[in-house]
């Protein structure tokens, strides 16, 4: 087949001593050659000092390849980087950030006082029930008289309070359900997941009602217990299936075979990396549970007490003048849905920036 | 056999190009992101039943060429320029529509991982099948006994059977057949297949490389083969490219080349490969990794990796220089037996 | 050459000297299925019954294709996926046995190196917490301070500067990430370290640096090395001694180049003469072995030998219902070291049985299942245990 006789195989008389002789010959290289690499790698780490110069030494690179002299970049940094270029992050930011803003120095911002009923003189049951825009009250009044912007304004207060509290409530109920099943496997594992798959079947907002309906008297905190327990088994589920994609991960696996401890095993890395998408989920259920909040008042389970302004009761009691007056309704019902929106595009936008597929 | 291929090889030459791939570039243009040119200014010809090998490491740009060939790149994000010229058409100035009737037809493609490119839900045999209707015009049912011949056509046993089955029910190796099945099924002039055997183990390797090898002799089909593995390409391949950051660096026949290297990446790689046939020798190993590369604009990118750089090859971007069927980007070549390309004439378009 | 064999290996690993010990080690996973109360309704195979003794100082290979249970093997040797039978003694204490804190203090001994760089190193911890945490929980160092020049001498050792220190997992590149990976397991000074794959997943000529790397510290700090990989080009360039698994089984070892030159089993022979080699004139005269079909399924392993439904050398007779054992071949001038697991291994040798024509064997796919967690053992879902057309000893 072929006419330039190359031996197709290497000698095959002596292998073990050709072998043996290579061997050797490749312990002797050895000390040269990791010595060389020992300066390179000195030469690499910037020390001028070094007198083993690759020709031309601005050009080679060491064995490993260049490593940036510049401090590391975590991944919570990095994600950082990319969010803060990213417009629908901004956008979402920008609206939670005026919403915390404005809940936290309602009392100052707010023009008039919510609960007084500075037009009631106006209100007409028959001809005017809703007193219009006026000068000092650019929305006008509601039903008793008071300044519905004022009554806006202190309004985000109920909802930031109702809704943050309720999801760390559930966040943490989720956490330590999650880490418990995620982390511990075997029984725990059944016994919390078949716990959490019937909260899961109930719908989440009928739970919230019987739970609110329980309370023998309905207050702000029914509100939050009640839509809190809704939020445990979403967490508590979601934080289970990331540890145990974590438990089976290789790092995990070793970090086991290098003898770390369970309890850091499970603290330091398990933990931390399975995070992401709850955090992302924390934000999004915010946007939730304030909708939800909105939805529980808007039924009569909030607060009772009519005087302090809350954006779902307020939409509940537009009702009643949704055909004349649906500004009542519009204004209570656009800032519900402008803070969900919110917190949903900064939620989406985590999510990307967290997702490693996305990275680089 | 060397004199029988260099004529063979040299008849071959002669002949015109199936496909004339001119300058092809590819920019990555993300948001946010500096543009990144994964392809730059590749330019080679693959002619009738010929098989011209595309070889790199990850980020070559050789996998996105044939996507580029295949007009198979998201139309988001990236920009190609260049021309693809396949029996006198480009093929990157065709509509969508005249490229899909050509894709499959004239030009099939088997990709890296079967899994993922065979259809989960669909058997088998309507997958061959589809292929046949779609460009033969033929029924189901005339499909189905063709379908049938084309799976024992690849070695799958008891191909009837089998065509009732679903993806899943196939090995690896099985799979692989079944995809080259669907790419053959219209005896497209050019084959084009990237890393055909990268997922699958060394024995089902040997299986689908002797399948593919009998397909070209058999048929005539012009093949591209797109691989990472030496090994492979010095088995199969007439021609071979080796590709580094986007850009060809090297290409010969594969006897000259493998006998012959002369870029200094090409020699790097053949040293710093473990040889089963050889002893335990230290390797010589290429220093850093692609992360290293200069750009090309004004240098030459593996420069930095490089065992014997000269000042010039940071200043001056080297052009592929071409000679004897050799072609060759380098300041400071290998020296060996090679005459060089002292006569050779650069490739104008690849000029920047 | 016998007597060449003994003295390589008396001055390179004395035999007496015997680090680990592997005893009939078997690892079989229960495929469960059930609606409330999983039944187990049969068992994956990955691992069933290994023998083999590890020498102080030399590099041991393990090769073999996907599914054949190697890193299930390397992984039951440090009990991170316990034995369902048998022992690992490692210097006289049988790892497999030990439990809780004892099992945690062993580990400082037995480190791991993984496949996959990226996915090995916990990608919120910066390399520094990478290294001193093992040192931590060894008390090798109490904290970050008091491990700073050690540190630097673990880094410098894989050839990264310090700078890296500060570095997290996803600035390096691929090769920079597998020297972590290195670095952490030599941060504990273990005295055996078991590589799973260590180069398959990084660039070509990035791969020769890192072999060049696990032998440079072979040298450095006197390990043993258990390397796992399915290139066999790789395990002979590193290995002294190299060990063939086909199903949940070793069916061949030796000394690298005898395995080399002179393999014995059916199946090594086919699986070296795969392997490409980046020569075209080679390439062009070679005479492959083609398997047929594909490897069966581990969870219904075939009967006898594991290989003859795919053997080009099967005969009538054992092949198919004597399971053969591992040993020392009754040839002339091989060496002792050299064993392997064929009812005919000297009959094939000399020529006497020829290789015939593999008939296909449908066997029903739908039958087998794989257990979620064990994935990635077996990358090929078992399938059909069919033979491709062809004639299986035909050379190109």
């Amino acid at each position: 087949m072929s006419d330039s006789p190359k031996p197709t195989n290497p000698n095959p008389t002596n292998p073990i001593a050709r072998y043996r002789e290579a061997r050797k010959e490749r312990i002797d290289s050895l000390a040269q050659l990791s010595a060389r690499d020992r300066v390179a790698v000195g030469a690499g780490a910037g020390g001028p000092g070094s007198d083993w110069t690759p020709s031309p030494d601005e050009v080679s690179v060491t064995e490993s390849g260049t490593i940036e002299e510049k401090p590391g970049v975590s991944l919570w940094r990095s994600a950082w980087l990319r969010l803060r270029r990213n417009p629908v992050f901004l956008l979402g930011l920008t609206i939670t950030i005026i919403f915390v803003l404005v809940a936290i120095f309602a009392p100052w911002i707010a023009p008039k006082d919510p609960v007084t009923g500075y037009l009631i003189d106006q209100v007409r049951r028959q001809t005017n029930p809703v007193p219009g825009p006026q000068p000092g009250f650019p929305l006008g009044g509601d039903h008793l008289g008071r300044d519905l912007l004022s009554r806006l304004i202190v309004g985000s207060r109920q909802t930031l309070i109702v809704g943050v509290l309720a999801t760390f409530g559930g966040f943490i109920g989720g956490l330590i359900l999650g880490t418990l099943a995620g982390a511990l496997g075997g029984w725990v594992d059944s016994l919390v997941m078949r716990l959490v798959d019937v909260m899961l079947s109930i719908p989440s907002l009928v739970l919230a009602l019987s739970i609110g309906a329980v309370a023998s008297r309905p207050s702000q905190w029914t509100l939050i217990i009640a839509i809190a327990v809704v939020q445990v088994p979403i967490f508590a589920r979601l934080l289970r299936g990331s540890l145990l994609a974590q438990r089976s991960s290789d790092h995990v696996l070793a970090a086991q075979a290098l003898g770390i401890k369970r309890g850091p095993i499970i603290f330091r890395h398990m933990l931390p990396n399975a995070m992401g998408p709850v955090i992302v989920q924390a934000t999004l259920a915010l946007a939730v549970a304030i909708i939800d909040a909105a939805a529980l008042s808007f039924i009569g389970l909030g607060d009772p007490d009519q005087r302090t302004p809350e954006w779902g009761a307020m939409l509940g009691q537009a009702q009643t003048y949704i055909y004349d007056h649906p500004h009542l309704a519009y204004y209570p019902a656009i800032c519900i849905i402008v803070v969900a929106l919110g917190f949903t595009l900064m939620g989406e936008s985590l999510r990307e920036a967290l997702d490693p597929k996305t990275r680089r | 056999m060397t004199t029988t291929t260099t004529e063979r090889r040299a008849a071959v030459r002669e002949t015109a190009p199936l496909l004339s791939v001119r300058d092809l570039t590819v920019t990555f243009q993300r948001h946010g992101e500096e543009p990144f040119r994964a392809v730059d200014g590749v330019s080679f010809d693959v002619r009738p039943g010929e098989t011209v090998g595309l070889v790199g490491e990850s980020g070559c740009g050789k996998s996105v060429t044939s996507l580029a060939i295949m007009r198979l790149l998201p139309k988001r994000g990236n920009k190609v320029t260049g021309t693809v010229n396949f029996e006198g058409t480009d093929l990157l100035s065709l509509s969508d529509a005249k490229m899909r009737d050509r894709r499959g037809r004239d030009i099939a493609m088997v990709f890296q991982d079967p899994l993922s490119s065979l259809n989960p839900v669909v058997p088998l045999g309507v997958q061959v099948a589809e292929v046949l209707e779609r460009h033969r015009g033929m029924s189901r049912k005339a499909a189905m006994p063709v379908a049938a011949e084309l799976l024992k056509r690849v070695g799958i046993p008891d191909p009837v059977r089998r065509l009732r089955d679903y993806p899943h029910q196939l090995s690896g190796g099985m799979r692989q057949r079944a995809l080259i099945a669907i790419a053959v099924a219209c005896a497209p002039r050019l084959l084009i297949a990237d890393e055909p055997t990268t997922a699958l183990d060394v024995t089902i390797q040997a299986q689908i490389l002797a399948l593919l090898k009998e397909l070209v002799e058999d048929t005539g089909t012009a093949l591209i083969m797109i691989t990472h593995d030496l090994g492979v390409v010095a088995g199969l391949c007439d021609e071979v490219n080796v590709l580094y950051g986007g850009r060809i660096v090297e290409r010969g026949d594969r006897h000259p080349l493998f006998r012959d290297p002369r870029h200094p990446y090409t020699n790097g790689l053949l040293a710093s490969i473990p040889r089963l046939d050889a002893a335990g020798e230290r390797l010589t190993p290429i220093p850093g990794s692609v992360a290293d590369n200069l750009p090309w604009d004004h240098a030459c990118a593996f420069a930095p990796r490089c065992s014997q750089p000269i000042e010039i090859c940071t200043q001056v971007t080297p052009q592929l220089e071409v000679a004897d069927g050799r072609a060759l980007r380098c300041h400071n070549p290998v020296t060996s037996g090679w005459s060089g390309p002292s006569a050779g004439q650069t490739e104008g378009d690849v000029a920047r | 050459m016998s007597v060449t064999e003994e003295s390589k290996a008396t001055e390179a690993t004395p035999d007496d000297d015997i680090l680990l010990n592997v005893e009939g080690v078997k690892v079989h996973f229960p495929i469960k299925r059930g609606v409330i109360f999983d039944k187990t309704i049969g068992y994956v195979y990955a691992v069933d019954g290994v023998d083999l003794q590890i020498r102080r100082g030399e590099t041991y290979g393990l090769v073999g294709e996907s599914g054949c249970g190697k890193s299930t093997l390397g992984r039951a040797i440090l009990n991170l996926e316990p034995p369902t039978d048998g022992h690992v003694i490692f210097d006289g204490v049988d790892i497999a046995s030990l439990k809780g804190e004892d099992l945690r203090r062993k580990r400082q001994d037995l480190q791991m190196v993984f496949q996959d760089p990226l996915s090995s190193l916990d990608p919120r911890q910066s390399v520094e917490s990478i290294l001193v945490e093992g040192m931590k929980a060894h008390g090798i160092a109490k904290d970050a301070k008091e491990a700073r020049p050690r540190l630097r001498e673990l880094l410098a050792a894989v050839g990264l500067p310090p700078q890296a220190l500060s570095k997290y997992p996803h600035e390096f590149s691929g090769g920079q990430r597998q020297r972590i990976g290195i670095a952490r397991a030599l941060s504990v000074n273990p005295k055996l370290i078991v590589a799973d794959e260590p180069v398959s997943a990084l660039d070509v000529s990035v791969q020769a640096q890192v072999i060049n790397l696990l032998g440079d510290l072979q040298e450095e700090f006197g390990l043993t090395y258990i390397i796992i990989a399915h290139d066999l080009a790789v395990v002979r360039h590193i290995s002294d001694r190299i060990g063939v698994m086909y199903l949940g089984s070793l069916v061949e070892e030796a000394a690298a180049a005898d395995l080399y030159t002179t393999p014995l089993h059916p199946y090594t022979k086919a699986l070296l003469s795969a392997v490409p080699i980046p020569d075209p004139d080679i390439e062009d005269e070679r005479e492959q072995i083609l398997l047929t079909g594909d490897l069966p399924s581990p969870s219904n392993p075939p009967s006898g030998c594991r290989f003859h439904t795919r053997c080009p050398w099967r005969q009538e007779t054992r092949c198919d219902d004597e399971r053969p054992a591992l040993r020392v071949v009754e040839i002339d001038g091989f060496p002792s070291g050299h064993r392997v697991a064929c009812h005919f291994a000297e009959q094939i040798h000399r020529g006497e049985i020829e290789p015939h024509k593999v008939e296909p064997i449908a066997v029903d796919p739908s039958s087998f299942e794989v257990p979620e967690d064990h994935g990635t053992m077996m990358a090929e879902p078992p399938g059909v245990n069919t033979a491709s057309g062809g004639d299986p000893a035909r050379g190109l």
